[in-house]
């Protein structure tokens, strides 16, 4: 009988028990192998990505967890998962490097939500190197970036409980006027920057603002810039939870600077501003101040019809007049040639719908969802609010003034006419959150308008940021700026900015580079080429980028992520949401993207064409050189779209910068807006002429570069600069009966269908730079339609149509049209899956004697850091 | 009967002394008195021996006469060194039984019914599903107010929740990042956990999803060993740390920052106890050999708090109980040696 006295037993039968039973029976054996693993993600049957992923795509993660950045090597331990949503999963590390916890936001390893979350890491990269350094603009900081497994993985500062929560907390009451004012000078400091970066949140409500962890009172963040994008570059049509959308934005309106493409049938050419964001956060202002949403619109009819009730008038007749969904809401009760002046007479030419009539239209009833307020006008609902019980006397005065002065700060806010909805900045001068008396409605100083100038200007002097925020320009004339600032690789004289143009390349290849992403890739092949026929330019366009694009890919992997990494990169470069890399974004959202090049490719999901980054364009030559291009272009849209999509712009910088033009031109123009604005319809004139060459038997290896082309002028008699600024309708309505017969041909005979781009190409270098802006139009709206299932019920004939011309499997195609229509109701759910859960153990707060009740939720607080959710 | 009263050597008013014949660590009292001596309470005891064979045996303990009764008779083996003895809480009514249920935690959950001349094994619990041997048992703990509940804590970073009356597992929670070492149970469904993951974690078995993590060691992943939850006022609970003289006092209202930090032990703090009777007392005791008992101050955040009394034992004090049924007498369990001392 052996004793032991030399150690503690408590010890020896807890941290040692194992030890202490071996000695006790050599044979005892037990291993950390063999403890249950605590999965975190549901469901946690690994059925993709090698066992590694569940049937969702997403990564099934267990505690302890590793997520390693294989750059460097830097680890981050799960241990728990803070939420997860359609993208996938955000789960809360532990980093031992810097012994402390962040939040990791692992996206699903499906090509679509990859390329929606580089958006996001660009974005927040952009804002907090070139906008944001010092972090005073409360919007959340990004901290790395990595692919890990298939996955990319985002780390983000860790920050606390969401608005919403802490409003669910409140039990649905109001939050004191003065936490309001708090939170909304913190908002109004983060749209400003966005603002001021050309930003649009897209999906702002009170989930998406959070609490931070730091112990500075009541700060908070803005977070979730997933569905963020450019001012200039608003690609989908179904944005923001529903509460907190925009009239504009509910409604579908297009600007009436854009062109008009109704003639298509293909209208969904949806142009907002970052006033939508300012109509979400008089939304979440009324919410706090409530405790119930402002407008909790159980269907669109009955949002809009919320909207209409509570503040009184509707949207203005210009943006009626433009909206696509106009006819859904409103009925038109003026003469046609009234409209647009009849606001002038102060009578509208349109009316809303009643149910009734929305009934006899859409042959449904419409949600209607309940009332929560007795009063029916914004001015009522807000100063008939309860005043917190016990309010003295003086202070249920002092508090009435100061809903006076919200009722006047919401009204500059949820103000039906965007053009009239107040700036951040204005916004941020009104009294109600300068704390200054209320005496009179605010008249906000005028916003400067930005010049398109001076804009440009900034923009070029952020070689960092450079490009990205071309896209801030408005959106006729960004769309030719952004090819611009497409500087080639091959041509680094070009003088700002490159850096950031390789990055993008570079990021985007390596993420191609490393993501084996497999089977996915076969789904976005199909789509790609579902929507192919609406392009009758595409071809060209994309055998130009295809092109550049393989000269581009070159480089050894390495090379690229180095420069990602440690470039300006910004991440910026990462992005495909780089604005003005307009196409890059259309090729980077595969699934949802459709090049249109990808026409008429009946293998596009072939393995073969997935070969090695750099041969997928060279090695699917077969057959015509029509075929090889088009080949190609699948190919790389299949293995790694995005540079494809690079290609264009670069290409197009390049010829133009190619001997023969500069001397013609004296240099590239980036110095002046105006140069730049030049450019344009020259390099498109030359990409097209590219175009040309190549289907007449130029072979793919050939270089396009070496090619010296000659400028639009070269064949554009009517060619000049003012041409371009120009507005002109006519030329608008030619370009359309153009594509429109593209279209129909495109359906077709691929030669014949370039064939008639190619003459279009050379009617007029205008008519050029506006075939280049349809090709970003029929992408945008090729993207809309996959993002939006009621898009595709519009349209069910010519998903058919493609169907059968392309040979893809349907099935595919149906499951991302599911998948989007899934992430777009999501906005719906968002409620629950984000919730935060508060768990305070019952009984613990009822015996408390010290828990002062619930209204103060600084007392809540401590449970609010429970530790799983 | 074979029964014998042993006069323990060491004999005053205030502190009894039994000697076993091999090391002791686990040790339980009975939550009332004994069956069959109105006032005599059971105190069980399990060895520490580097075998397989290890021994469990009753005493009883009279505090009248000061004297301890041993029954060769109710004794059993048990494989491994138990890591802990309970005898069942509350139970009704002393006569409504002739016998005490008692549970024992090793490699598996085992409980035994104490009658009044034997013992029998009632049922052996067990979780495991697949290998050759289960994941040991580090502790476990008896709801007293659902007396059929029984949770255990696991290196496998589990704690399964019995219904011992069906002998099934009620929930088994993954509850912690590492190896489970404490449980306690606050209420019917309420239970605390400690572990080597360095955090103290509340569960509640209404809502099995979530966990509060109530304190975490300052040193990541310092184990913490032992856990007591105050029965007298459940807002707080005290833990241990591995290789500490601290004994860390929480008010799971306010997590993260402890009420108070005991400190005046002299090497590592081993077992903890709260007073069944007060809610302002603990008792700790360690390698220094001192059992100190503490009061806490009504105003928390309080530094330096000193012990009210303390007791010097010959060597480590590994063990310690305080009894419910006697609420004046405290047992501790040191090399071979249970004592019990009045407080």
């Amino acid at each position: 009988m052996r004793a032991v006295f030399t150690m503690q037993l408590v010890a020896r039968l807890t941290k040692d028990v194992i030890e202490t039973y071996q000695i006790c029976n050599p044979k005892f054996k037990y291993s950390e192998e063999l403890n249950p693993k605590w999965f975190l993600t549901s469901p946690s049957v690994g059925v993709l990505n090698d066992g590694h992923d569940n049937v969702n795509s997403d990564l099934i993660l267990t505690v302890n967890f590793v997520l390693i950045n294989l750059e460097t090597r830097r680890r981050y331990i799960v241990k728990n998962v803070l939420g997860h949503g359609t993208f996938g999963q955000v789960a809360k590390c532990w980093v031992p490097e810097t012994s402390s916890f962040v939040a990791v936001k692992i996206i699903k390893n499906q090509p679509a939500y990859y390329q929606q979350a580089l958006v996001e890491v660009s974005v927040l990269t952009t804002l907090k190197k070139e906008y944001d350094p010092e972090d005073e603009h409360h919007i959340v900081r990004i901290y790395d970036y990595f692919v890990y497994q298939h996955h990319l993985c985002i780390c983000f500062e860790l920050l606390d409980t969401n608005l919403y929560e802490l409003i669910k907390i409140n039990h649905f009451r109001g939050l004191s006027l003065s936490i309001i004012q708090l939170f909304s000078k913190q908002i109004l400091r983060g749209l400003t920057l966005l603002k001021d970066a050309g930003i649009i949140h897209c999906d702002l409500k009170p989930e998406n603002i959070l609490l931070c962890t730091s112990v500075k009172p009541a700060e908070i963040k803005i977070i979730d810039f997933g569905s963020a994008c450019m001012e200039d570059w608003t690609v989908y049509s179904y944005i923001q939870s529903r509460y907190y959308r925009s009239p504009e934005v509910l409604l579908g309106y297009q600007h009436p600077f854009d062109m008009n493409f109704s003639s298509l049938n293909l209208d969904h050419l949806i142009r907002y501003t970052t006033a939508i964001d300012m109509w979400s956060f008089g939304c979440i202002v009324a919410e706090l101040f409530l405790g119930l949403p402002l407008f909790p619109g159980a269907s669109e009819f009955d949002l809009l019809r919320r909207m209409v009730e509570i503040l009184g008038g509707q949207p203005p007749d210009y943006v009626l007049k433009e909206a696509k969904n106009t006819s859904k809401f409103f009925k038109c009760v003026g003469r046609i040639h009234n409209i647009g002046n009849s606001e002038v007479c102060g009578r509208s030419a349109y009316q809303v719908l009643t149910e009734e009539e929305y009934e006899a239209r859409e042959l449904k009833k419409p949600l209607i969802g309940k009332e929560y307020f007795n009063h029916k006008n914004l001015e009522a609902i807000v100063t008939c609010y309860p005043y917190r019980k016990n309010l003295p006397k003086e202070d249920i005065i002092k508090e009435s003034q100061i809903r006076l002065s919200l009722i006047d700060f919401l009204r500059g806010l949820v103000e039906f006419d965007p053009a009239k909805r107040w700036s951040p900045f204005q916004a941020s001068k009104h009294p109600f959150v300068t704390g200054e008396p209320f005496t009179r409605p605010y008249r906000p100083p005028p916003e400067t308008p930005h010049l398109l100038v001076a804009r440009n200007i900034k923009v070029d002097h952020h070689p960092g940021g450079g490009h990205w925020f071309a896209a801030g320009l408005s959106p006729n004339v960004s769309k030719r700026n952004r090819v611009t600032f497409h500087n080639s690789p091959q041509f680094p004289m070009v003088p700002y900015g490159h850096a950031n143009c390789y990055s993008s390349m570079g990021s985007l290849s390596s993420y191609n580079d490393n993501s084996g992403l497999g089977s996915s890739y076969g789904s976005y092949g199909d789509s790609s080429s579902i929507f192919a026929c609406y392009s009758p330019v595409g071809p060209s366009v994309m055998t130009v980028h295809m092109q550049s694009g393989a000269s581009m890919l070159g480089g050894s992997p390495n090379a690229r992520w180095r420069i990602m990494r440690y470039s300006h990169g910004n991440g910026v470069g990462m992005s495909p949401s780089a604005k003005n890399f307009a196409l890059l974004h259309l090729g980077t959202s595969p699934s949802q993207f459709t090049p249109p090049s990808s026409y008429g490719q009946g293998s596009v999901g072939s393995p073969g064409h997935y070969g090695g980054p750099t041969s997928a364009a060279r090695n699917s030559c077969q057959g015509s050189p029509l075929r090889q291009v088009t080949d190609g272009n699948i190919s790389n849209q299949a293995e790694r779209n995005s540079q494809v999509v690079d290609g264009l712009p670069s290409r197009i910088q390049s010829n133009s910068s190619s001997v023969n033009w500069t001397q013609q031109q004296g240099g590239i123009g980036m110095a002046t807006s105006y140069s730049i604005v030049q450019n344009i319809p020259k390099s498109i004139g030359l990409g097209s002429s590219v175009q040309l060459q190549y289907i007449t038997g130029a072979t793919q290896d050939k270089s396009e570069a070496s090619m010296p082309l000659p400028g639009p002028g070269y064949w554009d008699p009517n060619y000049s600069d003012e041409l371009l600024l120009q507005e002109d309708g006519s030329d608008e309505s030619h370009v359309s009966a153009e594509f429109d017969r593209g279209m129909q041909i495109g359906s077709a005979d691929p030669s014949v269908r370039i064939g008639r781009f190619n003459h279009a190409s050379s009617t007029a270098s205008s008519n050029l730079s506006r075939i280049l802006d349809f090709y970003f139009v029929c992408a945008d709206l090729i993207q809309l339609m996959l993002r939006t299932l009621d898009i595709l019920v519009l349209c069910p004939q010519i998903l058919t149509s493609c169907c059968t011309a392309q040979n893809s499997p349907s099935l595919s195609r149906q499951q991302n049209v599911q998948r989007f229509n899934h992430r777009r109701s999501a906005g719906v759910q968002d409620r629950e899956q984000n919730h935060m859960k508060v768990h305070v153990p019952p009984s613990f707060s009822s015996r408390s004697p010290h828990s002062s009740g619930n209204s103060s939720f600084s007392n809540d607080m401590p449970w609010v850091t429970s530790a799983r959710y | 009967m074979e029964n014998s009263t042993q006069e323990s050597h060491l004999r005053s008013d205030n502190a009894v002394t039994y000697e076993s014949p091999y090391p002791l660590y686990a040790m339980a009292l009975s939550s009332t008195p004994a069956v069959t001596h109105l006032n005599h309470q059971r105190i069980a005891l399990g060895s520490f021996i580097e075998d397989y064979a290890n021994r469990v045996h009753i005493i009883s303990f009279d505090p009248e006469s000061l004297t301890l009764t041993t029954h060769p008779s109710l004794s059993f083996d048990h494989p491994y060194p138990p890591t802990k003895l309970m005898f069942q809480p509350h139970r009704k009514s002393p006569f409504s039984s002739s016998s005490d249920l008692l549970a024992s935690s090793g490699d598996y959950l085992r409980l035994w019914e104490v009658g009044h001349s034997s013992i029998e094994l009632i049922s052996v619990l067990d979780n495991s599903k697949t290998s050759e041997f289960s994941a040991p048992l580090t502790s476990f703990d008896w709801n007293d107010v659902e007396p059929n509940r029984i949770g255990t804590s696991s290196i496998d970073t589990t704690c399964t929740i019995w219904d011992i009356e069906k002998g099934v597992v009620e929930t088994q929670l993954i509850a912690h990042d590492k190896e489970v070492y404490d449980i306690a149970w606050g209420e019917a469904r309420v239970f605390g956990s400690v572990s080597a993951d360095g955090s103290v974690r509340i569960f509640d078995l209404r809502d099995k999803e979530h966990s509060t993590i109530i304190y975490e060691s300052p040193q990541p992943d310092t184990p913490l060993l032992r856990l007591a939850w105050n029965k007298q006022d459940l807002r707080y609970m005290a833990t241990t740390l591995m290789d500490s003289n601290k004994v860390v006092i929480l008010d799971i209202r306010s997590p993260t920052m402890p009420v108070a930090e005991l400190d005046r032990h002299g090497a590592s703090v081993n077992a903890i106890a709260w007073a069944p009777q007060s809610c302002k007392h603990i008792c700790s005791a360690g390698d220094d050999t001192h059992a100190l008992i503490w009061e806490l101050p009504t105003v928390a955040g309080t530094n330096g708090i000193g012990p009210l009394s303390m007791y010097s034992a010959s060597s480590e004090i590994n063990q310690l109980q305080w009894s419910a049924a006697h609420p004046d007498w405290i047992a501790i369990a040191f090399s071979n040696k249970m004592q019990l001392l009045k407080v």
